[in-house]
Order: structure tokens, then C-alpha cells, then sequence
């Protein structure tokens, strides 16, 4: 059974149809890349996905479950994490306290017993403390946990996003262009460490990205969106040489 | 990774809360007696400011949700206490005023945390500016119901039982301050701090907004009806302009001024803030010229300070002796400035001094948004290892290592 499955999904925001009866299914260790030009609808799709919309119409199932319309909190706990485009960290709260905040929605502790400093709530930041540092030492940024995430350089900030993503114990990571703003060596980097979250960790990767080498060498399969709408779906090597995309990307021949 | 130490966390808890207890205890004695009521009134006031202060940070520092009503919850608390004093529980109060008074704390409590929930589930899912003119209306709201409630005392007031007890009005706003810092020191408290930054990524990480945000705010709203039930019998008095937007607006200064989201700012601007004014109410009949010459003082010392802080970048000892040399010459200018005007007879007036309570304020505020805009202590927390590195020892790894 598949991992997730995007059912005729539409999303329209007065006249404009955002996204357009889109389907596809990630099947679980899946490195899946969603590819499109600008105003496609690729984040408008991670943003259905992660509940921050509720598609018009169509329907969403993840892991059995049908999450559409679920709140943003909910789909997360049931195990669908994301990175954002424009990178959203907490800002004045240390890259170690951001990972904790990944961490926190399994956490077992009342309010009350953080409020009294009870040994469990202590015993509980110490955990969840000791395990976002694991994290932060799988994207290499052990070095800056006490640093404020706002003074981090921008390559790393995005790969605090990823840490920070993966501290969720998530199913399904989506990545909203986590290679932007990188330069090459950072981007061969990254395209390491996605893999080794998949291979190491089991997490499903889903990505939208306009580098089309960094996605091309990534991904097993991709879908490739226009104008909201599905136009070629299939390997790398498919979507590569399929007319429509090229069309898409370059126009067609007048 | 230091270990989690029962012993050593049981000693630290039993040692601060005894050393809380004293504290309160001696506070109280110290004020007691008939020559000092005075001193204990305004310390009473001072304590029951700083748990409106951090319990308002808790909420908009803390959680980041902009509330201007904070007054309202207050009231709400005082009338509790009040009204049940006077009341049902007379006997009570007259009998055993010390337990009546715990007791009220507790009711006023309840009442304003109940409040606070019903208002804060339909309300917070506003945001940043409505959620503000949200507050303002049910500040607003509560004040004109207590106006026009015939058992309320209407505009007149409800007179109720005097029972004093500086004990309690510190031994609150030190419940108030620790379960703070609990708060903070905790991955709870992370999850607090996660939505004032950014309530989307929050969300995506799985925090529950709404839950949060309704916590912080019954939680404020509860610290702010136990203060206004001391308060009310601390006065004996309770009426509708005690509570006006006025006050809303000075605990929300306090908050700004310490340091949005600071609590040992917020608690050190809640004193201060409170007796700047009425330790003025003392001051003399001046010549118009000195008050003038002080302004124009002030105003030198804040263009050169401004100067500094945009065009010098060199180090911090220099740094710090140019400022201490920009406030010397405001000083200076200040002091020749009203020496002069004093011998022009259009300045030779008297004014009484007391008059410029609300402007010292006012000017305060200006003068640190314009050199300080995150307030005295911006972000920061007082620690023991911060103390340790201003005295110039090495601070324990302890307190920063993970």
C-alpha cells in the first residue's frame, strides 16, 4: 500500500485554480521530486499536504488514514514533517532549542509538571535536548547549538530546517527547495545527506527544487506540474526528454 | 550531558522555597507597624504591579500574543475577592483574615482563569492588531459592567474587608516569577517561545496553537485575578477607575520596557515604573527654568548617545567611556542650562514638581525606545553564571552546556 496518495486534489482560490486534480502515490523509501515552473503549484501542493489549506475537492490518505482538511499540528503528529521555501525558523531560539521544538509534539509530560520543575518535565528537555543533538550532528551543525538561528549562515539555517524537520520522527519528509541560495559544494552536500536520511533514518523524501541536476541526480521519480496541473509524471530519464516539459520550461516552438 | 541528580534537585527546590518563605516572612515584619503603612501600601502595590507585569509577559512576551486588557482579569479577581468578602464569606474574613485571604487569591483566581478561557478560545485565533483591539474591548467591557452592576457598587465602589499581608502579595509575585522560569526552562516552555516566533512553522512542527495560546493566557489571566484580590483587600476599596485602560497600559509599558519576554526586566520596570511616580508625589515647587533645563539636558545626552550607537564600532571600554561622557555632558549642559534660564523673569514662575510625574514617565519611555528598543534586558534572563562572569570568574559549564 502506498505511503501517501494525493486523490484528484484541487485547491482554488476564487477563480484561480491553483492546483488542478493533481494524483500521484509515494510508495514507503520513495525519493520522489516535484518539479515545475514558478506558479506551478508546488508549495500550494506541500501546503495541502501539511493541512496549512484544505483542498476544494479531492481527497489525501496517508499511512491508511484519510488526513484531508486535517489541522497543520495533527498531520504532523501522525507523521508528515516539512521544510519551508522561505526559510522559517524560530528565530531568537538557539538551532539546539529548534530541534527541541521538532521534538516536543511527542512529548509525554503534563504542563503542569513543567511549570513545578518536577523531575519528569526535566528528565524529558534533557531527553528530547540530548536526541536534537544527535540530529544537529547528522546535518553537521553540532558545532552551532548554542548559536541563535538567526546569525546562521543561510546554507546552514536550511539544513537546521531539515534537522529540525526529522527531530518530528517523521514518516514523510517534504522539502520546499532546500537546495536555494546554496552553492555547489553545498548543494553535492545535501544531495548526500537526503539520501542518507532515506537510507539511514527510512524516511520517505518528498521535494519541490528548481535545480534540475540536483533533482535529476536525487530523485527516482518525479512529477512535473504547470499551471496547477499534471503534465508528465514517470524516472528522470522520462521527464528529461518529454516534450511537454520541455515545452513548459522553454515554450514551445512558434 | 550532565545527569539528572534527584538529591541535588530536591535540595535546590527545598533550599529556594525556604529561602522564598523567609524572605516573604521578614519582608512582612520588617513592615509592620502603624508608622509605616504608608511603606507597606506602596510595597504591597509594588508587588501586586510585578505579578501583573510577568503574569502579562507570560502572555505577550512569552506566547507573543498582543493583549492590551489586562486590566480586565485583574478586575475581575478584585471584585471576586470583594464581593465574596463582603458577603458570604464575612465571617470568614473577620475570623481568620490571613486564610480569608489566601482563600480570596485563590477564588479571584478561578474567576479571572475562567474568564480568560472563555475569552481566549473565540479571541486568540485573531492575531497581532485585532487580537490587541480584541483585549482593549474586553477591558473596556468589564470596567462598564462593574459601572453599571447595582451589587457591583456601580461607579461609587465596593468597600470590603481590610486585611494587609505583604507575606502573601510577595510570596504571589515570587510564585508568579518561578513558574516563569520553570516555564522557560522547560521543552514546554521552548513550545511557548516556537509560537511567538512563528505560529506556521509551529504548526508544522506539530505544536497545537490554539492549546498554547489559550494556556498562556488562562494561566496570566489567573496570576492577574489572584493580584487583583489582594489588592482588593490590601485597599478595602475597590472601584471601576482602578482598573481603567490606564492601568492596561502601564503593565503593558512594564513588559516593553523590561524586555519583551524578559522576566527579571519585566519584574525590575514593574518597580520601577510604579514608584518613579509616586516617590515624585514628594517633589518641591521649582522655578519653570530648572525642569526646562533638565529636558534640554536630556535631550543632548540622548542625540550624543544616539550618535555613538550609529557611528562607532570600535571597542567596548571606549565605547562605554565616550556614553558615560555623552550622559556627563547632558548632565552638564542640563545643570548650566537651568542655572541660566532660572535669571530669564518669563522662567522665574513656581511650578510644583509633583506635576511632572506622568511626563518623567512619558519621557522614560521615549528616551529608551530611542536608545533601547528591546527594552532594558531585551531577551536576556538573570543567571547566577551571568553574575559569576561580571564578577569575573569562569561561569560553570553546567549552566550552558546541554
Amino acid at each position: 500500500m502506498s505511503l501517501l496518495k494525493l486523490d484528484q486534489a484541487t485547491i482554488k482560490f476564487g477563480g484561480l485554480v491553483a492546483v488542478n486534480s493533481v494524483s500521484f502515490e509515494l510508495e514507503k523509501g520513495d525519493l520522489f521530486g516535484l518539479i515545475g515552473p514558478n506558479g506551478a503549484g508546488k508549495t500550494t501542493c506541500f501546503n495541502i499536504i501539511t493541512g496549512v489549506y484544505a483542498p476544494t475537492s479531492g481527497k489525501i490518505n496517508f499511512d491508511g488514514r484519510d488526513i484531508t482538511g486535517t489541522p497543520s499540528n495533527r498531520i504532523a503528529q501522525q507523521g508528515i514533517c516539512r521544510t519551508f521555501q522561505n526559510i522559517r525558523l524560530f528565530h531568537s531560539l538557539s538551532s539546539l532549542e529548534n530541534v527541541v521544538v521538532g521534538g516536543f509534539l511527542r512529548h509525554k509530560t503534563v504542563l503542569g509538571s513543567a511549570l513545578c520543575y518536577l523531575p519528569s518535565a526535566i528528565k524529558e528537555t534533557d531527553e528530547l535536548k540530548t536526541k536534537a543533538l544527535e540530529l544537529l550532528e547528522l546535518v553537521d551543525l553540532a558545532d552551532v547549538a548554542n548559536t541563535r538561528s538567526r546569525d546562521l549562515p543561510y546554507g546552514k539555517q536550511r539544513r537546521l530546517e531539515i534537522a529540525r524537520a526529522l527531530a518530528t520522527q517523521p514518516k514523510l519528509l517534504l522539502l520546499d527547495e532546500p537546495a536555494a541560495g546554496m552553492n555547489p559544494q553545498e548543494k553535492m552536500e545535501l544531495l548526500q545527506m537526503v539520501k542518507k536520511i532515506r537510507d539511514v533514518l527510512g524516511v520517505t523524501v518528498l521535494l519541490i527544487e528548481h535545480d534540475m541536476k540536483f533533482v535529476m541526480n536525487l530523485c527516482e521519480r518525479i512529477l512535473v506540474l504547470d499551471h496547477g496541473e499534471e503534465i508528465a509524471q514517470g524516472p528522470p530519464a522520462e521527464i528529461r526528454s518529454n516534450p511537454k516539459v520541455i515545452a513548459a520550461y522553454l515554450g514551445e516552438a512558434v | 550531558m550532565t545527569q539528572f541528580n534527584f538529591g541535588k534537585w530536591f535540595g535546590t527546590r527545598a533550599i529556594s522555597i525556604l529561602v522564598a518563605l523567609i524572605f516573604c516572612f521578614l519582608l512582612d515584619k520588617f513592615m509592620q507597624g502603624a508608622d509605616k503603612s504608608y511603606g507597606r501600601f506602596l510595597m504591597s502595590l509594588a508587588g501586586i504591579y510585578v505579578t501583573l507585569a510577568v503574569s502579562l509577559n507570560l502572555i505577550n512576551g512569552i506566547t507573543g500574543q498582543f493583549s492590551i486588557g489586562h486590566a480586565a482579569f485583574y478586575q475581575i479577581g478584585a471584585y471576586t475577592g470583594a464581593v465574596l468578602a463582603a458577603n458570604k464569606f464575612s465571617a470568614l474574613a473577620a475570623s481568620k483574615p490571613l486564610l480569608w485571604l489566601l482563600l480570596s487569591a485563590l477564588f479571584g483566581a478561578i474567576a479571572a482563569g475562567l474568564a480568560g478561557l472563555v475569552v481566549g478560545i473565540p479571541s486568540l485565533r485573531l492575531k497581532g492588531d485585532y487580537l490587541a483591539v480584541v483585549t482593549l474591548g474586553i477591558g473596556e467591557i468589564v470596567t462598564i459592567i462593574a459601572k453599571n452592576q447595582k451589587s457591583l457598587g456601580e461607579a461609587y465602589g465596593l468597600s470590603t474587608a481590610k486585611i494587609e499581608s505583604i507575606f502573601l502579595i510577595s510570596l504571589l509575585a515570587i510564585t508568579c516569577i518561578a513558574v516563569c522560569r520553570n516555564l522557560l526552562k522547560s521543552a514546554h516552555g521552548l513550545a511557548f517561545l516556537a509560537v511567538r516566533e512563528d505560529e506556521v512553522a509551529s504548526a508544522a512542527m506539530g505544536v497545537n496553537l490554539t492549546r498554547i495560546k489559550v494556556t498562556a493566557f488562562v494561566i496570566g489571566s489567573a496570576f492577574a485575578g489572584a493580584a487583583g484580590a489582594l489588592y482588593a483587600h490590601t485597599k478595602a476599596f475597590v472601584s471601576p477607575p482602578d482598573f481603567s485602560m490606564d492601568v492596561s497600559f502601564l503593565i503593558l509599558t512594564m513588559v516593553v520596557l523590561g524586555g519583551t519576554g524578559s522576566i527579571t526586566g519585566t519584574t525590575i520596570a514593574a518597580v520601577v515604573l510604579f514608584l518613579i511616580p509616586e516617590k515624585m508625589r514628594d517633589l518641591p515647587y521649582v522655578q519653570m527654568g530648572t525642569p526646562l533645563g533638565v529636558a534640554i539636558g536630556i535631550i543632548v545626552a540622548v542625540v550624543l548617545l544616539r550618535k555613538i550607537q550609529e557611528s562607532f564600532h570600535g571597542a567596548g571600554s571606549v565605547r562605554l567611556a565616550r556614553n558615560i561622557g555623552s550622559v556627563g555632558s547632558g548632565a552638564v549642559v542640563a545643570f548650566i542650562m537651568a542655572k541660566l534660564l532660572v535669571m530669564v523673569p518669563a522662567f522665574q514662575g513656581q511650578i510644583n514638581g509633583a506635576l511632572f510625574r506622568m511626563p518623567v514617565l512619558a519621557i522614560t519611555l521615549v528616551v529608551l525606545m530611542l536608545l533601547r528598543p528591546q527594552g532594558i534586558f531585551g531577551h536576556h534572563e538573570f543567571s547566577w553564571s551571568w553574575v559569576q562572569k561580571l564578577l569575573g570568574k569562569k561561569a560553570p559549564e553546567t549552566e550552558v552546556a546541554v
